[in-house]
């Protein structure tokens, strides 16, 4: 049993924003239908890595397989109308529907949120866009990039004496949905107190903007501040024997700083009264990390880790991709869970981060496109199961 | 409309739930925060992460009040780093109807259970370190403190799904959060891509690589910067170059059939000369007019803004995105990020101040359940 067992989800959205917050409600038991279509597939079906299948198989992504885990898929053609009315069914069986289509889309094929009132009166309808759905930006075409460059992130990323840096991954198409989730459960909330749905309206750019609150805080801070902290140091990554190895080190008290240069065997000069407090080794910063340094230089990073946390001290490995996918910690709790999938075979799926003593979730494979388009419109249109065949084999479930 | 009003929420707040009771907060609900762990943090932390909330100093926690607060309280956002050191679990018992959402920096049991760790290490082992800044110079965090930030969204997101099902079966329940893995679920792409190529992914500067080449992400323009790349989407690409064309800029660019181009697969040379040319037509323009372009034809570019481009943003201002605050400690008004995202006929605004902490004893919360 699930947290979200009896809740029900047409699920509109593509690529990353909206599919990875109806992931979140289908891993705890939410009924998430995705409806997709053969004509205009998702483009989350089309980006890398890809099994041997290949590009050109829609179920060979495993991107797509690790956002759209425990979901159901259906297609349906949204320029048909009849396809609208399908999906319309879908619209008054659910509780909640979610769509992150460009802008006016879903109204221009009759779905937009004043439509779907008219058939479920108190449907939640959830959308997330780049900029929202108002004000003078909502016409704005981008992608999760864009968020970062608007909300001050790209601007406060990188080293102090760079350019505004842009990672390589888009973190925007990752805090915005886990806002879409939390609107969406609040919604359920609300409506559970009051009968009323309502259309909530995500941005990208706003709960990037809301992560970095602490810098909006701060009227006197300039500049980038990198891996350093206003109140402590050492506070920032080290190299550790080997190519591209570095331990993280967060000293945040100065019981931790004597720990530290113990565990190291530092110089008598590091461990003197000079730096004990935390406000001299941030005056002191460059000097001290830059001792801190020649010390870790030799040293194993994942050995020194544990050596400081069995001290007492924060530290971690910067682990790449192929450590964390292996990490013991992670597999141990359970964060990558095998999935048998028809095309991609055997494959590590992401859970989520929590688990509930009394209603765990349960992470199942992605669907296959339209795996179950004729077990969804048999079920919802009970009687009428020639009219769903006849409407597959038109193309228009399709 | 708040969407949680008569929520109760007790809090612990030591880093790694302080942002999912600020979203609770923001929507309705009543949270009492408790600061923990003994740490000194930077004013602008309290006030970013606590406005809205009725705070409770952390010295002289006396235990009768601290078991009424936990018996009468829906959620109990419990940041625990080592231990129990207050008894809540045994208090937790007490409340059949409770949602305990503890957040432990990694798992209760596994094997790096106990271990200390920040919001630095955090993003450390998260994997997503090893991929921000630039290939000759160490790993980079992105900016604030995104492994917080990550594990208090998780956070909200754990008792808001305990909420729905306390609703349906009549219980709380406990619900373990890792801060390790709220991160690394953050990073998308690395695990996955290890799992299914073998590539382990490195800092790549600001260049996005995709197949057997690199395009640029960040362009310098006549004040500032902006973001945009060449990707294989031939109308985006098609609207930039009749755009330059009309200036008599596009150079080379007016000739090639980007519906016959991927991008990920043509020689990197080529896409420098590519770039060479857009980067001379981006160069002689404002933020402004790229910025105007780029929504009109929807080109994918976006201005750069820093800060206080942010603040002043005039989209923003129209969805109402920053709000005056008064805080309280520091005697001043200062605008922050208020509502999360727009819904219904909008919010009725919680408490728009970092209030003063008050004693325990003298904690009440400010609306019957």
């Amino acid at each position: 049993m699930g947290a979200l067992d009896d809740l029900k989800v047409a699920d509109f959205s593509w690529v990353g924003a909206g599919p990875r917050a109806t992931k979140d409600l289908a891993d705890n038991g939410a009924m998430v239908i995705k409806i997709e279509s053969r004509k205009r597939l998702d483009l989350g079906r089309m980006s890398p890595p890809f099994a041997p299948a290949g590009r050109k198989n829609p179920d060979a992504s495993a991107f797509f397989a690790q956002s759209n885990t425990s979901k159901k898929s259906v297609t349906i053609d949204l320029t048909d109308p009849r396809g609208v009315e399908m999906a319309k069914s879908l619209v008054a069986w659910a509780d909640v529907v979610v769509e992150n289509f460009g802008p006016g889309f879903m109204d221009r094929i009759g779905l937009g949120y004043e439509a779907l009132k008219a058939i479920n009166p108190d449907i939640i309808y959830a959308s997330v866009s780049v900029a929202g759905r108002s004000g003078p930006m909502a016409g704005f075409r981008g992608y999760g990039n864009s968020a970062a460059a608007q909300s001050g992130h790209a601007a406060m990323s990188g080293w102090p004496d760079s350019e505004p840096h842009m990672p390589p991954f888009a973190y925007g198409d990752v805090v915005a949905p886990m806002f879409l989730t939390v609107a969406i459960l609040a919604a359920l909330e609300h409506r559970d107190r009051t009968g009323q749905g309502q259309h909530v309206d995500v941005s990208q750019i706003e709960p990037m903007v809301h992560v970095i609150a602490d810098l909006f805080a701060d009227p006197a801070l300039s500049g980038k501040p990198g891996n350093t902290h206003p109140l402590f140091a050492p506070h920032g990554v080290f190299p550790c024997r080997g190519e591209e190895n570095w331990i993280a080190i967060a000293i945040e008290t100065d019981a931790q700083w004597t720990t530290l240069c113990a565990a190291l065997e530092a110089p008598e000069w590091l461990r003197s009264s000079d730096y004990a407090t935390a406000s001299a080794r941030v005056a002191n910063r460059e000097r001290i990390e830059a001792a801190i340094a020649e010390l870790t230089r030799d040293l194993d990073k994942v050995g020194l880790a544990a050596r400081f946390a069995a001290a007492g001290v924060p530290a971690g490995p910067v682990l790449n991709g192929k450590e964390v996918f292996e990490n013991e910690e992670l597999r141990a709790a359970g964060h990558f869970v095998k999935c048998e999938h028809p095309v991609l075979g055997p494959s590590m799926m992401p859970a989520p981060p929590m688990r509930f003593s009394d209603t765990p979730g349960a992470v199942r494979r992605a669907p296959l496109l339209g795996e179950h388009t004729l077990e969804v419109f048999a079920e919802m249109l009970d009687g009428q199961s020639e009219r769903v065949e006849q409407l597959r084999r038109e193309e228009v479930l399709a | 409309m708040n969407m949680l009003p008569g929520l109760r929420v007790l809090e612990l707040a030591g880093g790694l739930v302080d942002f999912g009771g600020r979203m609770l907060a923001e929507l309705g609900a009543d949270v009492l925060s408790i600061a923990i762990g003994g740490t000194k943090r930077p004013h602008a932390e309290t006030l970013a992460w606590h406005h809205g909330k009725t705070r409770i100093a952390a010295d002289g926690i006396r235990p009768a009040a601290l078991k009424r607060l936990v018996g009468e309280a829906d959620v109990l956002l419990d940041d625990r780093r080592v231990g129990d050191p207050l008894g809540l679990d045994a208090l937790a018992a007490d409340n059949p109807g409770l949602i305990h959402v503890v957040a432990r920096p990694f798992s209760p049991d596994g094997p790096y259970s106990g271990r200390p760790a920040t919001d630095l290490t955090l993003m450390a082992v998260s994997g997503l370190m090893t991929i921000v800044g630039d290939p000759d110079r160490p790993p980079l965090r992105l900016p604030g403190e995104q492994a917080y930030a990550l594990t208090g969204i998780q956070a909200a997101t754990a008792a808001l799904m305990g909420l729905r099902a306390r609703r349906r079966t009549g219980r709380g329940q406990r619900i373990d959060l890792s801060a390790f893995q709220s991160t690394t679920l953050a990073n998308y792409r690395e695990a996955i891509m290890y799992e299914w190529t073998g590539r382990i992914g490195t800092r790549t500067g600001n260049k996005l690589v995709r197949g057997k080449s690199g395009v640029r992400q960040v362009w310098p323009c006549a004040d500032g910067f902006v973001t945009w790349s060449m990707i294989d989407n031939p109308s985006m690409m098609r609207s930039v170059v009749r755009v330059m064309s009309d200036e008599g800029a596009a150079g080379e660019l007016t000739g090639i059939e980007w519906e016959n181009i991927l991008v990920a697969d043509e020689d990197q040379a080529m896409i420098e000369r590519w770039q060479s040319v857009f980067g001379a037509f981006f160069a002689r323009h404002t933020k402004a007019e790229l910025g105007a372009w780029s929504l009109e034809h929807g080109w994918g570019l976006s201005v750069i803004s820093d800060l206080d481009a942010v603040r002043e943003s005039e989209h923003l201002a129209a969805r109402g995105l920053f709000v005056e605050v008064d805080d309280e400690d520091a005697g001043r008004r200062i605008r922050l990020p208020g509502p999360l995202f727009r819904h219904g006929d909008g919010s009725d605004a919680p408490q728009r101040r970092l209030s003063h902490p008050i004693p325990i004893s003298e904690a009440a919360w400010s609306a019957p359940s």
